[in-house]
């Protein structure tokens, strides 16, 4: 079994296939972007893109990926130059405690490759199931339309 | 009694009860334990070599970004370049230093911390360096050159830790890894931790067979609560769960009468009928007659919501511990671990690591003992993690409360107040202090946590305030602003309906009240930002509007108001449209970070009003995730306009003052769009549905 991941090839050991794919790719390939939040797919932590879907990595095995193309945070940057998402959310200042924004950010890049010009009531929707208790939406939802008007 | 007062015998009562052994002060990580520091502990917080600086960062990081304001503060005094001051996360190796709670991160730290960088600048230039323990003599303030700045003309530097957590890198205890790495649980009965409980049997043999099996540890750490655990480890953390299915361990519960109906428990008019209540925060004469206002207010039990579940990494080496924590005192849980596993201070260390949100939910040494236990019986580094359900089951919680608030007008003005509350414990928890020691408490001093915000800010001819605690066996502790959310909902929706009585404008009737002028200064500006005396109660075609507002004072030190605008429709749901708040908290050294930190509280008021619950049956908690549990998203945020004071005040904290005044700001627009007066929180729409 393979798959990709942000660009390369990897194979996916027999031992972790049954794995939620969050521990896979934290504790197997040390990509600790995706966070651990509920493990229920209700807080959006562990977001990570799947063959251009953004999908809770706590509730999709690794073996589910397999053939798939996944994309985590460590991903996005092109070497040192980040993802005009990523130079967003550091220029509207938007992480407090920072533990939900990797899932924030992935299923903000997924929006914008869907729908490059998105409303208002488009980033609700799509970021209705990432949560922050630290309260840091009006940032999330400037940024990404900063991030918008960047890529226009 | 006035509120300063009655702190100050509680310190000494506290003081005579419990006498001063530092075993016990140990074990009470809330308590202030540890003196505010001055520019000689400062000192050694700043290192210099080779023209690059190490600033040890005094403080738990969890999101208040306080990182980046003292590393601000160091740059201005250094008169260093950005990238030349690297900041670390202090670890148990570094001087003592306070608890990261109550909003004090500039207040007592920024000062002293300006001092040692501006001693340490002056040294350089002469050509010396500051040795450990040389003296500081500390400078007028008005000499500290991130004391004259103002922040408000300059932007903020792109946050401390900011790109590391926009490309993912490894920042919180859950990210560290080290070699040999296996995970661990530790599983405890379903069953309140008031009662006492522990494994009786399990199924070893299915254990087995799943893959990633490590083992069982029956030596797995202290019990919480009364809860002793049963350990499991695995070689992949996806196996913890199958393992404990497999297991299928069988309790020994304690039989007991589980306290069936909790709000029953604390219900403060059946507490008031059997007489007045113990503790005192206002103690004014009043007669119980006549009154114009007589408003019940109850709160449910609230979780913390933070999105990172406790974490630590644990690995024993030739009998030294070492942790890695996600924990808002470093060296309490250096403490209690060397007191746990009977090993010297100086063996153990704890490695502070950013936290994923605490919210005063992250004092507690558990997880990190659970690490620690497992590591040491299986001989390798084990991580834990928990799970949301143990964050939600086996974490403590915001108490519900119970509150009677009462007031009498004469000519337009309340001439007596009255708050009464029965609630749980903040401060002297269940986890701070053995029950013994709580019954002493309880009948020498009370708990200030649970008082803090019945203390009133306006000039009432006679104020009264008393409260009662009920151990409950869903155990509670500190949550944003301790009991200040709650007593200011509670005292911020009487206000209104007495301004509403008396006739009057509410801001008016506030103001008519209020003597201090930087609480006069915040109300009448949000007033002004908001356009509140040009607005009128208006319908929106059959959707309902109304605005509110509220101020407060935190710790009679920060100042804010808040007004909100919602909507209703037919069915009762809430939409708040728009919040500002104007906040006071002094000199403000990053006034972004002040914003969003303003942001945060707004955003805690939504969820106190609209959401923030915790269901519980027969005495324990029953929730298993965000959807038993929830906090707000993004749907549900208004757009918010923060509007700072520029002071050149003595700078204070920011990170709990405007839960003060947001809450009761929602309740009041709430009762202006609708005519109904809550007295449930979370409120239930369809109590507000046509």
């Amino acid at each position: 079994m393979s798959f990709v991941l942000n660009g390369e090839k990897h194979s996916i050991p027999a031992e972790w296939a049954d794995e939620p794919l969050l521990h896979f790719l934290r504790e197997h390939h040390g990509l600790v972007g995706a966070k651990f939040g509920c493990g229920r797919g209700e807080c959006g932590a562990c977001t990570v893109i799947i063959d251009g879907v953004a999908m809770r990595s706590c509730i999709t095995s690794a073996a589910d990926v397999e053939d798939s193309e996944v994309r985590t945070i460590e991903g996005l940057a092109d070497r040192e130059t980040l993802h005009p998402v990523q130079s967003a959310w550091l220029e509207e200042a938007v992480p407090q405690c920072g533990y939900c924004q990797a899932g924030q950010i992935m299923s903000a890049v997924a929006l914008l490759e869907e729908n490059p010009a998105p409303s208002d009531d488009d980033i609700t929707a799509a970021m209705d199931g990432n949560l922050c208790r630290c309260g840091t939406y009006q940032r999330i939802r400037k940024a990404i339309q900063r991030a918008a008007e960047a890529s226009a | 009694m006035k509120r300063r007062t009655f702190l100050k015998v509680t310190g000494g009562s506290l003081v005579a009860l419990f006498g001063t052994g530092a075993a016990i002060w140990s074990q009470m990580p809330v308590l202030p334990t540890r003196p505010a520091p001055d520019a000689q502990a400062a000192a050694g917080w700043i290192s210099h070599k080779d023209g690059k600086y190490i600033l040890t960062l005094p403080r738990i990081e969890m999101g208040q970004n306080i990182t980046t304001s003292l590393k601000q503060i160091a740059c201005t005094e250094l008169g260093a370049a950005w990238n030349a001051v690297e900041v670390k996360l202090h670890n148990t190796s570094m001087q003592k230093v306070r608890s990261t709670v109550g909003s004090e991160s500039i207040q007592y730290f920024a000062e002293p911390l300006a001092q040692a960088c501006a001693a340490l600048r002056d040294a350089l230039t002469n050509g010396k360096t500051v040795r450990d323990g040389e003296r500081i003599d500390p400078r007028p303030v008005g000499e500290l050159k991130s004391f004259q700045r103002s922040a408000f003309d300059r932007q903020s530097p792109e946050l401390v830790h900011g790109r590391e957590i926009v490309t993912g890198k490894p920042l919180y205890a859950a990210d560290i890894h080290r070699p040999g790495l296996v995970y661990g649980r530790v599983l405890r009965a379903p069953s309140s931790s008031e009662v006492t409980s522990k494994p009786k049997s399990w199924n070893i043999n299915a254990a087995h067979v799943v893959p990633g099996f490590f083992g069982v540890i029956e030596d797995c750490g202290p019990a919480i609560g009364k809860a002793t655990g049963l350990g499991i480890v695995a070689s992949r953390p996806g196996a913890l769960s199958l393992i404990a299915d497999a297991l299928d361990v069988e309790w020994e519960i304690d039989t007991h009468s589980p306290q069936s109906d909790i709000q029953t428990l604390i219900n403060v008019d059946r507490h008031l009928n059997n007489g007045s209540l113990p503790h005192t925060v206002l103690e004014g004469p009043l007669q119980d007659s006549d009154w114009d206002i007589n408003l019940r207010v109850d709160l449910s039990f609230a979780s913390h919501g933070q999105i990172e579940p406790r974490a630590a990494v644990a690995e024993w080496i030739d009998g030294q511990l070492k942790v890695w924590a996600g924990t808002q005192d470093a060296f309490f849980h250096r403490d209690f671990l060397a007191d746990h596993f009977g090993v010297p201070k100086g063996d153990v260390t704890v490695q502070s690591c950013r936290i994923g949100g605490a919210f005063g939910g992250k004092v507690p040494c558990s997880v990190e003992a659970e690490a620690a236990a497992l590591a040491r019986a299986v001989q390798r580094p084990v991580k834990v993690q928990w799970t949301r359900e143990q964050e939600l089951t086996q974490a403590y919680h915001r108490p519900p409360s119970s509150h009677r608030v009462k007031a009498r007008l004469d000519n337009g003005r309340v001439s007596a107040w009255d708050h009464q509350q029965v609630s749980s414990h903040v401060i002297f928890t269940p986890f701070a202090i053995p029950k013994w020691l709580q019954s002493g408490t309880d009948l020498a001093v009370g708990d200030p946590g649970t008082a803090r915000g019945m203390e009133t800010a306006y000039q009432f001819a006679r104020s009264r305030a008393q409260y009662q605690l009920e151990r409950l066996s869903v155990h509670t502790g500190a949550w944003r602003g301790l009991g200040a959310g709650p007593n200011m909902l509670a005292a911020e929706t009487a206000m209104d309906e007495a301004a509403r009585i008396a006739g009057m404008d509410p801001l008016d009737f506030r103001l008519a009240h209020i003597s201090d002028p930087r609480l006069k200064t915040v109300l009448e500006r949000v007033g002004s930002i908001a356009n509140w005396r040009g607005s009128a109660q208006r319908t929106m075609g059959r959707k309902r509007f109304g605005r509110g507002i509220a101020c407060g004072i935190y710790k009679q030190v920060s100042y804010v108001a808040t007004v909100a605008d919602i909507i209703l429709d037919d069915d009762g749901e809430i939409t708040i449209t728009h919040m500002w708040c104007t906040h006071d908290c002094g000199r403000v050294f990053n006034a972004d970070q002040v914003k969003a930190q303003c942001e945060g509280n707004l955003a805690w008021s939504i969820g106190m009003v609209l959401c923030a619950g915790l269901p519980v049956k027969d005495g324990r908690v029953v929730a298993e995730g965000f959807s038993d549990s929830p906090v707000p998203i993004m749907s549900q945020f208004p757009e918010m306009t923060i509007d700072l004071i520029e002071s050149s005040e003595k700078p204070v904290g920011a990170g709990e003052t405007a839960l003060m005044s947001g809450p009761a700001a929602i309740a009041n627009a709430v009762r202006s769009a609708t005519g109904i007066r809550a007295s449930r929180f979370p409120l239930e729409p369809k109590e507000l549905a046509l």
